[in-house]
């Protein structure tokens, strides 16, 4: 308390790390969803009206508007529809770089989900590329989209682009 | 979800938080118009003019605002368990400083008398938590 005035060199920077934890409720199409994924199965619900298949499961079609209270099951592979290379870091994300984000059309659904190609180089990804989901083994699935830890490539021959170009 | 900031803290608040960690002291400024500043901002709010000499206040002072929290969520409040936010008029002080008490909560109440308690040499690191929580006294 005996000197006359404070330190002369000032510290520069504070640290102030802000965490949102954020917990959501899933609801029912995204907890049976959820569920599903533990036992390897993608599920997804039907358009009463148009037939489409959406995944994750929507509870009206957001194109018709109809109920799709049907859910059914979508295979655990599909095609490459458009896709990025990631090569900036990205705060929270541990990716090795660089890779690849993709949107997959799984066999059996009309929209894509997002997906984490590996397996791969990056440059080989492409379009209409066959992929096939990589599950974390049994035992360690939770119910979550972790469950899938990435896709990687199948080798079977590419999908024509009239196959998927309306499933994007 | 996490946002890592770093704030730049500017020469006057760098040198607050500097007497924190080197001389375990809590310095103000004298600004004309508002008396002792605490933290100092280096200039009055008041009229804009620079802030004047710097002043060591006492660690104790008297609560002037409380805000309990029940149930804190981790990663968010700066204490895991059930504390308050409170603002602080330290002893020599003409302002009030905004920090946590974390016990005696029941007790705790605009006009209670409280004195800083400090985190050990070599665990403070420049930053207004290195006061780690006010306790009441009294």
């Amino acid at each position: 308390m005996s000197a006359a005035e404070p330190p002369k060199e000032p510290v520069k920077y504070v640290d102030a790390t802000v965490r949102l934890p954020y917990r959501y409720v899933a609801g029912d199409y995204r907890a049976t969803y959820l569920r599903a994924l533990k036992d390897k199965t993608i599920l997804g619900s039907r358009c009463a009206r148009t037939g489409k298949v959406f995944v994750p499961p929507v509870v009206a079609s957001p194109e018709s508007f109809a109920p799709c209270e049907e859910f059914v099951e979508v295979a655990d592979r599909g095609v490459v529809t458009t896709f990025c290379i990631v090569r900036i870091p990205v705060i929270g994300r541990e990716i090795e770089l660089p890779y690849v984000a993709a949107s997959v059309a799984l066999d059996g659904a009309d929209i894509s989900i997002y997906a984490l190609i590996q397996e791969c180089r990056p440059e080989d990804v492409r379009m209409g590329m066959r992929v096939a989901a990589v599950w974390k083994p049994d035992g360690e699935r939770v119910g979550s989209w972790e469950d899938i830890l990435h896709f990687r490539p199948t080798g079977e021959p590419d999908a024509a682009p009239a196959t998927y170009l309306d499933r994007l | 979800m996490e946002f890592p900031y770093r704030h730049s803290t500017g020469e006057t608040i760098g040198r607050f938080l500097a007497g924190l960690k080197e001389q375990k002291t809590i310095w103000g400024q004298r600004v004309a118009g508002l008396g002792v500043v605490v933290p100092p901002v280096g200039y009055s709010e008041v009229d804009g003019s620079p802030g004047g000499e710097w002043v060591a206040v006492r660690p104790t002072g008297t609560v002037t605002a409380v805000a309990k929290v029940r149930q804190p969520v981790a990663g968010l409040h700066p204490v895991d368990a059930p504390f308050a936010f409170v603002l602080v008029r330290l002893d020599g002080a003409d302002t009030a400083l905004a920090h946590v008490v974390t016990d005696d909560l029941d007790r705790l109440r605009v006009g209670a008398r409280v004195e800083a308690v400090w985190r050990p040499d070599g665990e403070r690191v420049g930053h207004l938590r290195d006061i780690a929580t006010f306790r009441m006294v009294g």
